[in-house]
């Protein structure tokens, strides 16, 4: 099995690359990324076109075409190496561990159409810690031919076998600098549920459908915890339209949350 | 002073807050509630804000128009709750020694507690429709 490390996102709302992000040790994240890889297995890929990215002697696979992010990753795999399964590794998985990877390598059976973990908030499967068989990804092109990119349907189509996180934050993302803030405070201070009050207003309530609620989180900063709030209950405020606030004044997105806080998300206000 | 009330305002109890026999000038804004907003008829306005962080945060903006301009007194009363057409939404008053302060610090004050303090209003439409007033048109929707 070779894993194939993807590198090729845009990083547009991180406003730079996130495979040279910096983590708080001062490794690339890229380099974090490929030492957990080799951890599993010499046989390594990255899925990028700017390979000066990489370390030198790294092998690259191109995209067939650039552009079809991660399903056109696995097709541009599958054409390469038409016999061979795939461990598909997300470069912006700030908060992976080799307990996470492992696993997933340990409960795969070649029966198995893919292999993957399930979200920590919704339970659907992640696509991009996974492994892939090779007659799922000869369908991968076929997904990108009717138009569909997104990774997650196509993983749902393959009817994978889904694990439960050893760790439950291992696979949160970090596609601006808010959640990147978030994932530092979890490398930095650990991961612990910690039980806050939010209060909700305006648009917010609606979405919510409640005025108040007692929330466990394993968020560290407000930040994260907008995004774990907003992603169970599909809330349409995206965090930059939002101003929060900590036990009644205004607040850096940053700031580290404390069990039993009130925390607000503060809706474009339109007093007057 | 900057008050959150659910009732409605009395601009004749607000402007007495901010009499002062050292001042020579006063001046008032009240914002009303109108029929229409975009070309769109409105029957109506919701208003909604989270009290604790309001008061704190429009008192800060009247401190601040205290520092900026040399005013007397100054207070700012805001309502929450339904408000219809013609309706008074917000008033502030300001006295100060001459009127250029009044008049400066009116619009100051005014101009701020729009853009700062977490007050929400909900329009509703004639039509039956309804939206959040700066709120929508930053929604998005995710697949």
């Amino acid at each position: 099995m070779t894993i194939l490390i993807l590198a090729g996102g845009k990083s547009k709302r991180m406003g730079r690359d996130k495979a040279l992000v910096e983590r708080p040790d001062g490794t690339r994240q890229i380099d974090h990324i490929l030492d957990l890889a080799r951890q599993i297995s010499p046989d390594l890929l990255v899925s990028t076109n700017s390979p000066q990215l990489t370390p030198p002697g790294t092998p690259v696979l191109p995209d067939l075409n650039p552009g079809d992010g991660p399903l056109g990753a696995l097709a541009s795999f599958h054409q390469a190496h038409p016999d061979e399964s795939v461990l598909l590794i997300g470069c912006d998985l700030f908060l992976l561990d080799n307990e996470s990877i492992a696993r997933l390598v340990e409960s795969h059976e070649s029966g198995n159409s893919a292999t993957c973990f399930k979200n920590r908030i919704d339970g659907r499967p992640e696509p991009l810690c996974a492994i892939y068989e090779p007659a799922s990804l000869a369908r991968a092109q076929g997904s990108i031919d009717k138009g569909d990119y997104c990774a997650r349907h196509f993983l749902e189509s393959l009817d994978p076998n889904t694990l439960e996180l050893p760790n439950p934050v291992a696979l949160d993302n970090a596609n601006t600098p808010a959640d990147l803030d978030e994932a530092f405070a979890k490398i930095n201070h650990g991961v612990s549920s910690k039980s806050v009050k939010v209060l909700y207003f305006a648009k917010l309530r609606e979405e919510r459908g409640l005025d108040e609620e007692t929330v466990e989180t394993l968020a560290c900063t407000a930040a994260g915890l907008y995004d774990e709030l907003s992603f169970r209950h599909r809330f349409t405020l995206k965090l930059d339209a939002l101003r929060c606030a900590r036990n009644g004044d205004f607040c850096s997105w940053s700031d580290p949350l404390k069990a039993d806080d009130e925390i607000v998300f503060i809706p474009p206000v339109a007093g007057g | 002073m900057f008050t959150i009330t659910p009732t409605p305002l009395d601009p004749s109890a607000i402007r007495e807050q901010v009499l002062d026999p050292a001042a020579g000038g006063f001046c008032a804004f009240e914002g009303w509630v109108r029929n229409h907003h975009q070309g769109r008829a409105v029957e109506r306005l919701e208003y909604e804000a989270y009290p604790r962080l309001a008061e704190k945060e429009g008192n800060r903006i009247i401190d601040e128009a205290r520092e900026k301009f040399e005013i007397v007194q100054a207070s700012c009363i805001h309502r929450t709750g339904e408000v219809g057409i013609g309706g008074l939404a917000v008033i502030v008053c300001v006295s100060s020694h001459h009127r250029d302060a009044a008049f400066d610090a009116c619009r100051y004050i005014i101009d701020e507690v729009k853009a700062r303090v977490p007050i929400w209003k909900k329009e509703y439409f004639t039509d039956g429709s309804s939206g959040w007033v700066r709120c929508d048109h930053c929604a998005e929707h995710s697949h």
